[in-house]
């Protein structure tokens, strides 16, 4: 015992005289002891704060579920091949490359299945993350910088999902980035331009997957690097940004964490979160491991075809706005000052960027001081909305399997889940949004 | 002390620059040309000029879909007597490179063009976001080419004119449900000798989604 310290200061010692690290340890330690919300801790007076504020830990379990991407990715990187040369619907190198991961490489099947699932987690916890940081308006004044850097890491995540489902080069991950470099292109005026950089060509080619790859492998962990370690670090340097309760008992002074330092005892419940996880995902990828489909085939398009889960609501766009068109019989003109700005198609992607386009800017027009949830009808009511559209969009994106599946006719599925999307948003918005009114005008403290 | 020089340069720069200036001025210019041919390097990234698009040749071979009647007869080329009966289609390659479907039609609802024996074709990619149509595969009983991405259909008894992206102007089948902007482009038909090919044909009008 004795002789491990001596060797841990001896080491200690031998660091800090080159790298002068022991005031900068001091300074994060301070940091880091007040970031976290310790009027929280002390008001619930309870140890287990993920029990009673479990979205807190959202952005943890993103973080970690990141590192392990990084890992597990890693060591695919070792077996992969990424390489489509081959005819259409035959197997390329990438995908026989899959293969022999899953068949082949000892525990191949076991890393492949964590890092499918870690994604697909990964972007749930990421989603939870930024519906939590919507309602809880951590992105106050002071703080904008940190939710632009959120809202670009959640890009970030779908970029990582949309290159990553290309690699094994399959029938399901070829038409998905068919359609997605269609719709890159559907873009007015920069459209085939940014394909042309960004992918190689304005359609899939082999020369696509090598950039797809490189985008994956190299482009995007360094971009991921500086966009989450700048967000990470604002976090701890502002502070966690603590929930309105806390604020009733908020003194000028702050105080020491009840339950001491930020390491080991406010991590305790971070590490309990990324244990379960981990074992969440070890479990799913073991038992419930997607195989690669049929290998990619350009002249071929699989029937029932579905992007990931999180792609859903935007792919269900697509098919509503047309849906809306034949609706009101409408019949865009082909050309507006020559851009084709009108049809179904470019309305939809339109649609999106602008949803997106709100969501990143969301700081600039939401100025208001109030931060309180319930102390917000309009914007709570837009949140619920949202949240509404997206689950009823991902649930027309299904509308082809709901038909075959309780055999409807599809133009009456359609129908019904076209009506559901334009309806149940609203129903379910309208509530909270006149009830939150009233208790305000009651003045309900 | 530092009074005397600023004035003197001030008086001077009436004239001409300071000496500051013209460092400041020839650093920037450097600093732009470094910066711009760096930037040049980028067009790097666009795609080279790769080999022949489109079509090799103008013979249609029997498409890989699984589970049709057409799907022993894969990579084979197409023959009239394989279409017996009006309705009766098949998804097929022209040249190995163009993805079409092809069938008989019931020459008097036919609207908008004539059929060559009987046969029709167009080109099966979607003119929305480039999935393959099909043919009474997904909607056996409705006569439309269905995409199976986004639901758009066309109907391929109304042949109509449109134009495409690039200014060509051709026929094809009209847009009658989902988000195609325009309609399926009708591919010529030569039949010799019950041998199907494409009657020579402009290839701008095909080339839509490469």
């Amino acid at each position: 015992m004795n002789g491990s310290l001596t060797t841990r200061s001896k080491l200690h010692e031998w660091v800090d005289k080159r790298f002068l690290v022991s005031p900068l340890i001091t300074k994060a330690q301070r940091t880091i002891n007040f970031a976290l919300p310790s009027t929280l801790t002390r008001q619930n007076r309870s140890r287990i704060l993920w029990f009673t504020y479990p979205y807190y830990y959202a952005g943890a379990v993103t973080a970690f579920l990141a590192i392990l991407q990084g890992i597990t990715g890693l060591l695919l990187a070792f077996n992969y091949i990424p390489s489509a040369v081959g005819d259409p619907g035959a197997a390329t190198p990438a995908y026989l490359s899959v293969q022999v991961i899953m068949k082949g490489v000892p525990l191949g099947a076991l890393i492949r299945g964590i890092h499918q699932w870690g994604a697909n987690l990964l972007v749930a916890a990421l989603v939870i993350h930024a519906f939590w940081a919507f309602f809880r308006n951590p992105y106050r004044i002071g703080r904008e910088l940190t939710w632009f850097l959120g809202v670009a890491s959640l890009g970030l995540a779908l970029a990582y999902s949309f290159t990553g489902y290309l690699l094994p080069w399959d029938q399901l991950g070829y038409w998905a980035a068919t359609i997605s470099i269609q719709i890159m292109r559907a873009i007015p005026l920069l459209g085939d331009f940014l394909a042309q950089i960004l992918l190689g060509g304005t359609g899939l080619t082999t020369n696509t997957l090598s950039r797809i790859y490189f985008y994956h492998v190299s482009l995007l962990p360094v971009v991921a690097l500086a966009i989450v370690g700048a967000h990470m670090l604002l976090v701890i340097i502002q502070g966690v940004s603590e929930p309105e309760e806390a604020w009733k008992t908020k003194t000028e002074k702050q105080v020491a964490p009840l339950f001491g330092q930020f390491f080991p005892q406010q991590i305790a419940p971070v590490m309990i979160i990324a244990l379960v996880t981990l074992g969440m995902v070890i479990l799913l990828g073991t038992f419930a491991a997607q195989v690669p489909g049929d290998p990619a085939n350009k002249f071929l398009t699989p029937q029932f075809i579905v992007p990931e889960w999180y792609f859903l609501w935007a792919y269900g766009l697509l098919k509503w706005v047309g849906w809306l068109y034949d609706l009101a019989h409408f019949v865009p003109p082909a050309s507006v000052y020559g851009v084709d700005l009108l049809s179904a198609k470019v309305v939809g992607i339109l649609m999106a960027a602008l949803m997106f386009l709100a969501v990143l800017l969301l700081p600039l027009i939401d100025r208001g001081k109030e931060v309180r949830a319930l102390r917000r009808p309009l914007k709570t009511a837009i949140g619920v909305w949202a949240i509404g559209f997206l689950a009823t969009l991902t649930l027309y994106a299904l509308n082809e399997i709901v038909s075959a599946d309780l055999s409807i006719k599809i133009d009456m599925v359609n129908s019904i889940l076209g009506s559901i999307v334009i309806v149940l948003p609203v129903v379910a918005a309208a509530p909270f949004y006149f009830m939150l009114r009233r208790r305000l005008t009651k003045g309900v403290p | 002390m530092t009074e005397k020089p600023a004035t003197r340069s001030r008086t001077k720069s009436l004239r001409s620059i300071s000496r500051r200036q013209l460092v400041k001025l020839l650093v920037s210019i450097g600093l732009m040309g470094t910066v711009g041919s760096f930037l040049s390097l980028l067009t790097s990234l666009l795609p080279g000029s790769s080999a022949s698009l489109g079509p090799t040749d103008n013979i249609l071979r029997y498409g890989p879909e699984k589970g049709t009647w057409y799907s022993p007869k894969a990579g084979s080329e197409v023959k009239l007597e394989d279409f017996d009966q009006v309705g009766k289609g098949a998804g097929v390659l022209w040249g190995g490179s163009i993805p079409a479907i092809i069938f008989r039609v019931d020459e008097g609802k036919l609207q908008g063009a004539t059929a060559n024996n009987g046969l029709i074709a167009f080109a099966s990619a979607c003119t929305h976001l480039c999935c393959i149509a099909t043919w009474h595969l997904d909607r056996p009983n409705e006569n439309v080419l269905f995409c199976r991405c986004h639901d758009g259909i066309f109907d391929p008894y109304v042949i109509v004119k449109d134009v495409m992206p690039n200014g060509a102007e051709y026929q094809g089948a009209k847009v009658i449900g989902g988000p195609p902007p325009r309609a399926a482009p009708l591919i010529p038909l030569e039949i010799k000798d019950g041998k199907v090919t494409v009657a020579p044909s402009s290839l701008d009008i095909f080339s839509y989604c490469e």
